[in-house]
Formats: C-alpha cells, sequence, structure tokens
C-alpha cells in the first residue's frame, strides 16, 4: 500500500504549477472535453462488460471531484493535499445519516456539503499566513488529523472495521443492482462540477480568484479582500468534494477511514489537475479521462504478472506529461488551437512580439 | 486652514518603527483635492514605507492618517482602496496568469459589477495610456516600460479619487516619459488627485504643484518646486550641486 503511493507523491512535487492559458479557444476545448466524454461512455457501452463500465464511472467521479480541487487548487491557488477530509465529510456524514437515521443520500450529500464547507473555511482561516509548501504541508496535516479522528471514534465512524451500507437496490437509497444509474448520477455531477468551474470563470468572483492567486498585494490594492476570497473557494470547493464522498459511498456501499481519508485520495486530485491543466474547467476532465483508465488498466494487466510494474508504467507517463506539458493536455490543446486559428491567442502574440521589437 | 471637503489626504505625526529604526518619523502634511503633490529623497528615505502606511498595508506606529476625511483601516488596503485609493507598485505586481486586458479590467470590476462593463472601462483606460494594443498580450511579454505602464492602466481603471504613483517613470524611453508626463498632468482634470513618487526630476518637478521631500524617515523641506529645488538642505541630502545650479 505505501508503495503504491510514491509515483502520485512524486508526480506532485514535480509540478511547476503553472496554469493553462485560459485565453481563445475555450469553446473549442469545451467542444473536446465534451466529445471525449461521450466517446468514452459509447467505448464502454460497445465493449458492455461490468469492467470497462466500472472504469468508466470512476473516470467521471473521479473528473467532478478533481473540478472540485481545481476551483480550490487551480483558481484560488490553494494547492490542498487534505481534500481526502473534506471527501470523507460528505462520505460519513450522508452514510451515517443513512444507517443510523435512515435519510435518505439525496438528503445525506446535501448535509454533508455545509459541514465540509465549514471545515474547509476553518481550515483557510487557520492556515491564513501560510503560504507556498507550508500551506500545503498543513492541510495534509489536517487530512491526517481527520484521518485519525475517525479511525478512533468508533461509535460514529465504526473505526477501522468501516461502515457497511446494506445492498439492497433501492431508489431511495441511491443503491442500484445496474451500473447504469450510477453512470446518470456520477455524469450529471461531473457536468455540474463543469458547469460550475466554467460558470467561475466568467463571475467577478472568479477573477478575484484569480487575481489573489497572482499577487495578493495587488489584489488588495485593488479593493479585494483576499482572505474572504481565499476562505470562500476553500468553503465550495471542500463542499462540492463531500457531494463526490456522497456518491462514493453510495457506489461501493463500504468505507473505512484508511480508504477514504487517505492522502492518496488528495494527491488523487491534485494529480488528475495537474496533468490535465490546472485552473481550467477542461483540465480536471482531460486529466481524468488519461489518469483513471490508465491506472486501473494497468494496475488489472500487470499487477498479477510483475509486481509493481504498473506503478513504473504509471510513473513514466505522468512523468512524461509533466515534463512535455507544463501547462496540462488543456494547455496544450489550447496552444494548439491557436496556433491554427487566425484570431486570439496568435494574433495577440504577434501583436505582443511587435511591441517587444519595437522598445 | 482648508475647508473640509477640499481635504483628500491629512497625516499627523505619522510614525513607524521597524525593530529599532524609525522608518517614517513625525510625518505630517496635507493633499488637497485636484492637487499633484511630488515626494522625493534619497534611496531608503522612507518613501515607499510612507505609501505602505498611506495605502493601509502596514500600520502606523504613531499618528492619524485621514483618507476624504475619515481614519483608515489601518492593515486592510482593501478597504481604504474600496473608499477611492488607487496606487501603483515600485516593483510592478501584475496578475502573471492573466493577459493585459484581465489585469485591467479587474480593477475596474469593483465598480462596474459586470465583466463586460468591465471590460469596457478597461479598454478605455488602456487606449487613454496606450497600451490598447497590448490587451490580449499575456503579461509575460511585456518590457519593464509597458509594465509600468500596466500599473498605471490598472490603478487609473479602478477610477479612484486618490492615486499613489511609486516611480512610474522608472524604466521609461525619454519619449515615452514624455507622454507619461501628459498623462499625469491631466488626471486633476478627471478628479483625481495625485501623492508621486519619483525619482525623475525632470517629469516631478515639471508636473508636481507641489514636492514634499523626505530624508531619513523625516519631512526636510516642502513647498513649490522651484523653491524647493534651491532649499540647500534639499540639495545636501538628495539633488547635489549639479541640479541645484541647473535649476537656477
Amino acid at each position: 500500500m505505501i508503495a503504491e503511493r510514491f509515483p502520485a507523491v512524486r508526480g506532485v512535487e514535480a509540478i511547476p504549477f503553472s496554469i493553462a492559458p485560459r485565453r481563445g479557444a475555450v469553446s473549442i476545448i469545451e467542444m473536446v472535453v465534451l466529445a471525449s466524454c461521450i466517446i468514452a461512455v459509447i467505448a464502454a457501452l460497445a465493449l458492455s462488460n461490468r469492467y470497462a463500465v466500472d472504469i468508466m464511472i470512476r473516470t467521471f467521479l473521479w473528473a467532478g471531484l478533481a473540478l472540485a480541487w481545481n476551483i480550490a487548487g487551480g483558481y484560488a491557488g490553494l494547492i490542498s493535499f487534505g481534500h481526502a477530509a473534506f471527501f470523507g465529510i460528505g462520505a460519513y456524514t450522508s452514510t451515517i445519516l443513512l444507517l443510523n437515521f435512515g435519510v435518505p443520500p439525496w438528503f445525506g450529500m446535501l448535509a454533508g456539503a455545509p459541514i465540509a464547507a465549514c471545515a474547509g473555511a476553518l481550515l483557510t482561516q487557520a492556515c491564513a499566513r501560510l503560504r507556498g509548501p507550508f500551506f500545503i504541508l498543513s492541510t495534509l496535516a489536517a487530512g491526517e488529523v481527520i484521518r485519525i479522528a475517525a479511525l478512533n471514534w468508533r461509535s460514529l465512524t465504526g473505526g477501522a472495521e468501516g461502515l457497511e451500507i446494506p445492498p439492497v437496490p433501492n431508489l431511495v437509497d441511491m443503491v442500484f443492482r445496474s451500473q447504469w444509474p450510477y453512470v446518470t448520477i456520477v455524469v450529471a455531477y461531473m457536468l455540474a462540477m463543469f458547469a460550475l468551474s466554467a460558470w467561475i470563470e466568467q463571475t467577478r468572483y472568479g477573477y478575484y480568484l484569480f487575481a489573489t492567486r497572482d499577487d495578493e498585494d495587488g489584489a488588495s490594492a485593488i479593493g479585494i479582500n483576499p482572505s474572504h476570497t481565499r476562505t470562500a473557494a476553500m468553503a465550495l470547493s471542500a463542499a462540492m468534494t463531500a457531494i463526490g464522498g456522497t456518491l462514493f459511498a453510495q457506489y461501493f456501499l463500504y468505507l473505512d477511514p484508511t480508504h477514504v481519508i487517505s492522502p492518496d485520495i488528495s494527491f488523487q486530485f491534485a494529480l488528475i489537475c495537474a496533468v490535465g491543466g490546472l485552473g481550467t474547467a477542461s483540465g480536471p476532465v482531460f486529466g481524468a479521462l488519461i489518469i483513471v483508465p490508465l491506472s486501473e488498466l494497468l494496475r488489472g494487466l500487470l499487477s498479477q504478472s510483475t509486481s509493481g510494474l504498473h506503478l513504473v508504467i504509471y510513473g513514466i507517463v505522468v512523468i512524461i506529461v509533466i515534463l512535455y506539458f507544463p501547462s496540462g493536455i488543456s494547455g496544450a490543446i489550447g496552444r494548439a488551437v491557436s496556433r491554427v486559428s487566425p484570431a486570439g491567442g496568435f494574433a495577440a502574440r504577434v501583436q505582443a512580439r511587435k511591441y517587444d521589437a519595437q522598445a | 486652514m482648508y475647508k473640509l471637503e477640499n481635504m483628500m489626504l491629512k497625516l499627523d505625526a505619522v510614525g513607524r518603527q521597524f525593530g529599532s529604526l524609525w522608518a517614517i518619523r513625525d510625518v505630517s502634511f496635507t493633499v488637497e483635492a485636484g492637487e499633484i503633490v511630488g515626494i522625493i529623497g534619497p534611496n531608503g528615505a522612507g518613501k515607499s514605507t510612507l505609501f505602505n502606511l498611506i495605502a493601509g498595508a502596514v500600520v502606523p506606529t504613531t499618528g492619524v492618517i485621514r483618507f476624504l476625511d475619515r481614519t483608515i483601516d489601518y492593515g486592510k488596503p482593501y478597504r481604504v482602496a474600496r473608499r477611492g485609493l488607487a496606487r501603483t507598485f515600485q516593483i510592478p505586481k501584475p496578475f502573471k496568469q492573466l493577459s493585459v486586458r484581465e489585469n485591467v479590467m479587474l480593477s475596474a470590476l469593483r465598480r462596474h459589477h459586470t465583466p463586460r462593463q468591465a471590460n469596457s472601462v478597461a479598454m478605455a483606460t488602456m487606449e487613454f495610456i496606450r497600451i490598447g494594443e497590448l490587451a490580449e498580450a499575456s503579461v509575460a511579454s511585456l518590457t519593464v516600460g509597458q509594465l509600468k505602464k500596466l500599473e498605471l492602466a490598472r490603478a487609473l481603471a479602478a477610477e479612484p479619487r486618490l492615486l499613489l504613483l511609486d516611480e512610474v517613470m522608472a524604466g521609461l524611453t525619454p519619449p515615452e516619459i514624455k507622454e507619461m508626463m501628459t498623462v499625469i498632468a491631466s488626471l486633476p482634470r478627471r478628479g483625481i488627485t495625485v501623492v508621486w513618487v519619483e525619482h525623475v526630476m525632470m517629469a516631478i518637478m515639471n508636473v508636481a504643484e507641489r514636492i514634499v521631500v523626505i530624508h531619513q524617515g523625516r519631512i526636510i523641506a516642502q513647498g513649490k518646486p522651484a523653491d524647493v529645488s534651491k532649499d540647500p538642505a534639499v540639495v545636501g541630502a538628495y539633488l547635489g550641486e549639479k541640479y541645484a545650479y541647473a535649476a537656477r
């Protein structure tokens, strides 16, 4: 288990965290996102076996979760390795409400979201003066605190034995025999997260996030309260992650702190965003479409023959993407598009070069 | 006495101590609406600290700073900014991942709530500062001079009452300096009061109506540019003999 964590940690450390350019060609990238998602669904349909559909469900769930992480990590620059805590809060809140009080997870997830939002706001306020690696390490520590608390609070969380949701198919309890209702739910979740991200990019609040991320002094000099902006971004991101946590619980029907609140999960959020393109709505989707099937397939194909080989290949792929596409796949596509289309990015770059020559 | 409605900024015995060093000590002056006040002094005189104090970024150890007849919120620069103060930074602080247009648009967003409205303010401001052609360029591609102009455009797009300029001329070519002098001189007509730190004497002495000279954290002279440049204390501390002769 420990060995399995290494490639993810290494990858995250090596990420230069440069943000993919968002200008121009946004609609084209959005179309590519949509097309790749449709292809993924068709591929799973064509194969029509449980394993393929399972990978697809995981892919879309992780895409939505990475989009939620990206609100804090990409837009606000709050790289968090503690998001597994919010994920766990969402998963545990709805499950505990379901098992102890019979509250349907449809409502349970709406209870988990505000609790996670409060936890996120609290964490951001507590780490208000920390920047860069110090902030990242604090979030990691906070995540671990939540994990250990969940392990030891047996009466509530079942401790290390975990919680099991009875596998009785029931629409009200969000448990299904077929996989297709889950596909519908996770696709809807991902689309909602994508729409939320695309909307944030267009609004005043989104620009305030970018300003705070890029230069805090500059942001407060134009009337932006950096502390409020940051706290709101983390709270929103945490709430959305918690909703994803509930969906996770309802799909796997089993929760234990070691797997649900593990740093592994937090690293995975960051890694998907970094590979796909931080700070863009399309990046996390691309990242999930590559990372999740890749890691699942490699594990399925190689883990029995040569132990650990799948992790080596996985690590190599991650290194290649980070070395050759520093602003992620989304950034690479954006550049390719602006190279061929005369408007937008390309024209602006020529203009900029002309001015450089004059000055 | 100054009439109340004309009072833009009033510093009363303001001081700021860093460790055992007083970066600013016992500084008092007032700025009236529509004025262009220049602040000069040697490196390390405390000019940037003074700006940080006025902008609310640094909390004064002693004294009172009043802006538009209300004490400012010390340590909360965003509150001071919302009340109508804009500033440029000596070392430009652009939002690096955004385009030039988005940088300028951001500061217009506080008054104009939708990006669309803010955009038109940004475009007009960039035309005024003559960086309209750079609108879609990335900040990383700009020269030092262009970054200085971006700082000014960003401050102006906030439509401030009081503008603090911190060495906007540094890094500009002589024709650009001329251009910028015209821009700054026209600001009071747009309802903007200017407090301006500058080392390019030709520019500040010709445009500013009043000069405040700071040396080792204290005001050593203030008055009309012509008088200040002849003041022996100022010549000794900052300008040097050569400039005094030239001014004569």
